[in-house]
């Protein structure tokens, strides 16, 4: 019976040290945010395609939102030693000793998407703050400078949702005809943005001219809630998933600003493998951000 | 004024049902939006699937179980339907019936390692949870699924004789959900073998299969939850329902059911989720501040249970 136990255990030593035998190509571990978010989910795609095409060999893991799982992420990275490191952050301060592990460990570090407080060797990612800006000028645009306006928010606290809503309110200083009637969070979620706005319906009514929701899911809540009621108010969303995509095309989101998850995917395996191979490369790498109107 | 009073001190829910008033008389003093047809309409209209989830897990508890898998279940039922009825490649009624056929069988997954383990049903749950969110992701490969056939849609925002469809769902879910739990016979042995399991087994309680079949029950309306949300929101999410769980078994407590097990009224759940919907429904149109919502919503339920606690001894001294 234990002779069973330690031919097994045996068995399974060998296994794992066969698949351990390292290549010679380059090794990027990758700890993204949350695969179960769509856009997020895209630039990870994007990421593999483009390790596929420039011949590195990626280690994709997923922190599903846990700060403290990320950091013993990369640690499990480090102690791997890969040849550098892609950070998808979960959060502003907690994600940061994952980014300061790396650099004593002499691992190069690129950040992907949001940052973190500790400075890695470089970023990938567009703007939160300007992206949220185009998106409430296209509003003051539609509107004339003067109407009412709701605003969904992701989940508070997150630093996607306090650019964007910082984005957001630069540009209702600017114009004071513009009315913030109510914001509230939609948590991300499609279900909820919908419950939310048939509540807004129902206390303002025809007053509501316009809604900004800080990502696509919730824009398109607050539109079905909106089509339900027989109400047509003008909606703008933020990432440019497809389902956004394809609502903007059929006239019923007005507009969505779309990050570039393919570009930020491939501009992050090329910064990191540049970085392995001891380049230097800038510290900022700017992904531009496209409004999509139909 | 009698029967008024007969039904505040007799039936088990006239505390949850009181504290249920008096939040919405709070409200109507604050707004004149609440108190409206619409309004009232729309609030029945989002608790519906909290609510089914609810009547279904209220089985579970009353027997002296959780159900953790709820939220999941929600999300691998909801992608089901979303991909039976993708581009109209089978007919609305195959993708109902086929979705509510696999809850049946997760919940019957549930009930069988409940009952052939032993392991404590949190536990069992906990787990399933898990294995169903990997599973609504790989089903999904972790997208929405959009394009859904446009009679599914309907079950979602459509209406029938000016009833929404979600409501006409909760009021026949309300009602099978009654008559199981108070008029049969396998209502009083879920009953029996929540206030004593040992006792209902000498009795000659087949124990066993009762929990199987509160499970299978369970998973069954988590299944109808998942298609109406799949229905309202127009596409399949495999992150949709999280957190489903915890707003399902507060409604099922709130509405006086015993989390020991033994006693517990479907009646009691409505008020529950009706509770929950009104103040979620009542915050919003106030306009709370996002940040105070949620310790305004956990103040509040802490607080009614309290008082309902509360109620219940007076009405024992009266």
């Amino acid at each position: 019976m234990k002779l069973k136990y330690v031919l097994f255990a045996f068995i399974l030593f060998v296994g794992f040290s066969c698949g351990e035998k390292k290549s010679d190509k380059i090794i990027i571990g990758v700890s993204m945010l949350s695969m179960q978010n769509e856009f997020i989910q895209q630039v990870a795609d994007a990421l593999e395609k483009s390790a596929a095409t420039n011949q590195v060999e990626l280690i994709i893991v997923d922190a599903e939102r846990s700060s403290l799982k990320q950091v013993e992420q990369v640690e499990s990275f480090i102690s791997q030693q890969v040849d550098a490191i892609i950070l998808n952050p979960c959060e502003f301060e907690a994600s940061s000793p994952a980014v300061d592990k790396a650099k004593k460990a002499g691992i190069p570090i690129v950040n992907v998407n949001s940052s973190t407080k500790s400075k890695p060797d470089a970023f990938v990612g567009s703007d939160d703050a300007e992206s949220a800006n185009m998106a409430m000028e296209l509003i003051a645009k539609k509107l004339g400078g003067k109407g009412n306006i709701l605003m969904i928010q992701g989940y508070m606290g997150q630093a996607a949702q306090l650019d964007r809503e910082r984005g957001a309110k630069t540009v209702l200083a600017k114009y004071p005809g513009l009315k913030l009637l109510a914001s509230q969070t939609g948590e991300w979620d499609r279900a909820k943005s919908m419950a939310l706005m048939e509540n807004w319906i129902q206390s303002y009514g025809d007053q509501i001219q316009a809604v900004f929701a800080q990502n696509d899911e919730m824009a398109l809540g607050a539109y079905e809630a909106a089509k339900s009621a027989g109400k047509n108010i003008i909606i703008v969303g933020f990432d440019g998933s497809q389902d956004g995509l394809k609502s903007v095309q059929n006239g019923q989101l007005s507009a969505t600003v779309a990050q570039q998850p393919d570009l930020i995917g491939e501009k992050a395996i090329e910064a990191s493998k540049q970085i392995a191979n001891k380049q230097t490369i800038p510290a900022q790498i700017a992904v531009p951000l496209k409004l999509i109107t139909k | 004024m009698k029967e008024l009073k007969a039904f505040f001190t007799k039936t088990p829910t006239g505390g949850i049902f009181l504290a249920l008033i008096l939040v919405c008389a709070l409200f109507s003093s604050m707004t004149s939006r609440f108190l409206t047809t619409t309004n009232l309409s729309v609030i029945l209209n989002q608790v519906s699937v909290n609510a089914i989830l609810a009547f279904g897990v209220t089985f579970v508890i009353i027997a002296g179980g959780i159900d953790l898998s709820l939220g999941s279940l929600v999300a691998v039922c909801g992608v089901v339907v979303a991909l039976l009825s993708q581009n109209n490649e089978y007919g609305l009624w195959i993708a109902v019936i086929g979705t509510l056929v696999a809850g049946l069988a997760l919940g019957a997954l549930n009930g069988i390692i409940v009952v052939l383990t032993k392991v404590p049903p949190f536990i069992v749950t906990l787990g399933t949870m898990t294995i169903g969110r990997g599973v609504a992701l790989i089903l999904s490969k972790g997208r929405p699924i959009s394009d859904l056939n446009e009679s599914l849609n309907f079950l979602g925002n459509g209406d029938l004789f000016g009833i929404p469809i979600p409501i006409l769902f909760l009021v026949l879910s309300y009602a099978t959900c009654h008559i199981l739990l108070t008029k049969t016979i396998f209502g009083r042995y879920v009953k029996a073998i929540g206030g004593n399991e040992m006792a209902s087994y000498v009795a000659g309680v087949r124990v066993n299969r009762i929990k199987l079949y509160v499970y299978m029950i369970s998973g069954l309306f988590a299944a109808l939850a998942g298609i109406l949300l799949t229905a309202r929101i127009n596409t399949g999410q495999p992150n949709a329902g999280l957190g489903f769980e915890l707003d399902a078994i507060a409604a099922v407590i709130i509405g006086g059911t015993s989390t020991r097990g033994g006693k517990g009224t479907i009646t009691g759940t409505l008020l529950g989720v009706l509770f929950i919907g009104v103040i979620n429904n009542g915050l919003d149109l106030i306009n709370v501040s996002a940040y105070w919502q949620q310790v305004i919503m956990g103040g509040i339920i802490i607080l009614a249970v309290v008082l309902d606690g509360l109620y219940q001894k007076l009405k024992m001294n009266i």
